[in-house]
């Protein structure tokens, strides 16, 4: 795991009557139990709830956000794996991957309104309010669909590339920027006429983006290259590659747009990186194997959903502003030490194999799931 | 090698959809309740723990390639 080093602070003295000490840069608020393998999560903020994809369970999760309890869950198609919400019609979109599906459903009711068809295995969803568009990401179809929020109509379907998911937009520029996961690119549309402006080679396994449009920028995550691009959007260019945790996947703007939250699938933490220099600012960990993320409008408390402890973090970023000090790395406290004894079933054979079976061996264990 | 945990169903299907996907063919061993993983403090996949041949852990993490690629030549003393 990694840490924030601190100094102590000149304005509390050593032997200070008083003193409350808050040393970590971030808060634990709760972690709670939802579907399988949840992916994305909606807040509604007018009713304190926050949906949640459990894509393995199929249904959305929906909880409380005062009492962080789950108050129900709704079944949707097949996998649903992001998820989005309109203020304004109060319909909740969740993308159903396996069903080539959008679900919608009614956030006042809790019932299923519809469900739309789009193109294949729809795993990336982005909603702009200002444009009254959804947009999805069609892995497998390789395109882009773009739905108007009110009608439920589909405007336009567009060619994108192997991996469609995760797509920004950018209202200013009036651009949107589709996300290849597969093909490892971007690629950019004129919001209007859906024709392509730009293309860009991204690091391997792209799979979030962010968009800051006072700064013109992009922030897109390479989920096994380990970085986030920053991409300039009026040059249609990477400017800069930002190291991030183990396996980053999820990504959101803060809503000061001063910080972008991370979330690192392979450490089980959240890297706040610094819009401005780029520098990763702290790591809050969270559940096991996150991916999703957002900010909750309400108190700015970060939602993450976490696919391997099957749960959703609530923790706080309580940086003003960046740390004097940079994060540390700090490695883990088994090496150098023996592997724990272990008996496993292999998946091939069926027989149960210990660590006997590799003894006077060099090799490496390669933890994984299949989501 | 393999080792596959926190799917929170069968794993089996799971892990068999997962190689015909890759076309993964190697070793792979099954830990459902994450019992090596937890003795680990594996919080997040994929994790690389890299062992030598008298059982002791040389690398934890090593998500990166680059960084796996150095904890392999370290390994070897390359």
């Amino acid at each position: 795991m990694a840490v924030t080093s601190e100094r102590d602070d000149p304005s509390f003295p050593v032997g200070a009557a008083c003193r409350i000490d808050s040393r970590s840069p971030w808060r634990a608020i709760a972690e709670i139990p939802v579907g399988l393998d949840p992916e994305g999560i909606a807040v509604d903020n007018l009713r304190r709830r926050a949906f949640v994809a459990c894509s393995r369970s199929d249904f959305v999760s929906v909880v409380d956000l005062e009492t962080h309890e789950v108050i129900t869950e709704i079944a949707t198609g097949s996998e649903p794996i992001d998820i989005g919400l309109d203020e304004e019609t109060g319909r909740v979109f969740s993308a159903d991957a396996h069903s080539d599906q959008v679900t919608i459903i009614d956030s006042a009711t809790l019932e299923v309104e519809t469900a739309l068809p789009v193109g294949g295995y729809p795993s990336g969803l982005t909603h702009v309010p200002e444009f009254r568009r959804l947009y999805i990401g069609n892995s497998l179809g390789s395109t882009m669909t773009v739905i108007d929020l009110d009608t439920l109509e589909t405007v336009a379907t567009v060619d994108a590339e192997p991996g469609a998911g995760a797509i920004g937009v950018d209202p200013t520029r009036r651009l949107a920027v589709c996300v290849n996961f597969v093909a490892a690119s971007a690629n950019f549309y004129d919001a209007d006429s859906f024709e392509e402006v730009g293309r860009l080679e991204l690091g391997v396994g792209t799979c979030a983006i962010g968009i800051v449009p006072e700064r013109g920028e992009a922030f897109i995550v390479n989920s096994i290259a380990g970085t986030v691009s920053r991409v300039d959007l009026d040059a249609i260019e990477v400017v800069e590659e930002i190291r991030t945790g183990q396996a980053p996947v999820g990504l959101t703007v803060a809503p000061a747009h001063d910080r972008i939250y991370v979330t690192n699938r392979g450490a089980g933490s959240l890297s706040v990186l610094g819009v401005a220099d780029g520098v990763e600012w702290s790591q809050i960990p969270v559940g096991h194997g996150p991916g999703g993320v957002v900010v909750d409008p309400h108190d700015g408390r970060i939602l993450v959903a976490n696919a391997g402890s099957q749960t959703m973090s609530i923790v706080e970023d309580l940086l003003a502003v960046r740390p004097p000090a940079p994060v540390i790395e700090e490695p883990s406290a088994f090496i150098g030490g023996k592997l724990p004894a272990f008996a496993l079933e292999d998946y091939w054979t069926g027989e149960r194999k210990t660590n006997h079976d590799w003894a006077e061996k060099k090799y490496i264990l390669n933890f994984f799931a299949s989501w | 090698m393999l080792v596959d945990i926190w799917e929170g169903t069968e794993p089996r299907p799971e892990v068999e959809r997962f190689c015909e996907m890759w076309g993964i063919k190697g070793p792979i061993l099954l830990d459902p309740g994450a019992e090596l993983a937890g003795a680990l403090g594996v919080r997040g996949v994929p994790t690389n723990v890299v062992v030598d041949s008298d059982g002791t852990i040389r690398a934890f993490g090593a998500a990166r390639l680059d960084e796996l690629e150095q904890a392999i030549d370290d390994l070897y003393g390359r």
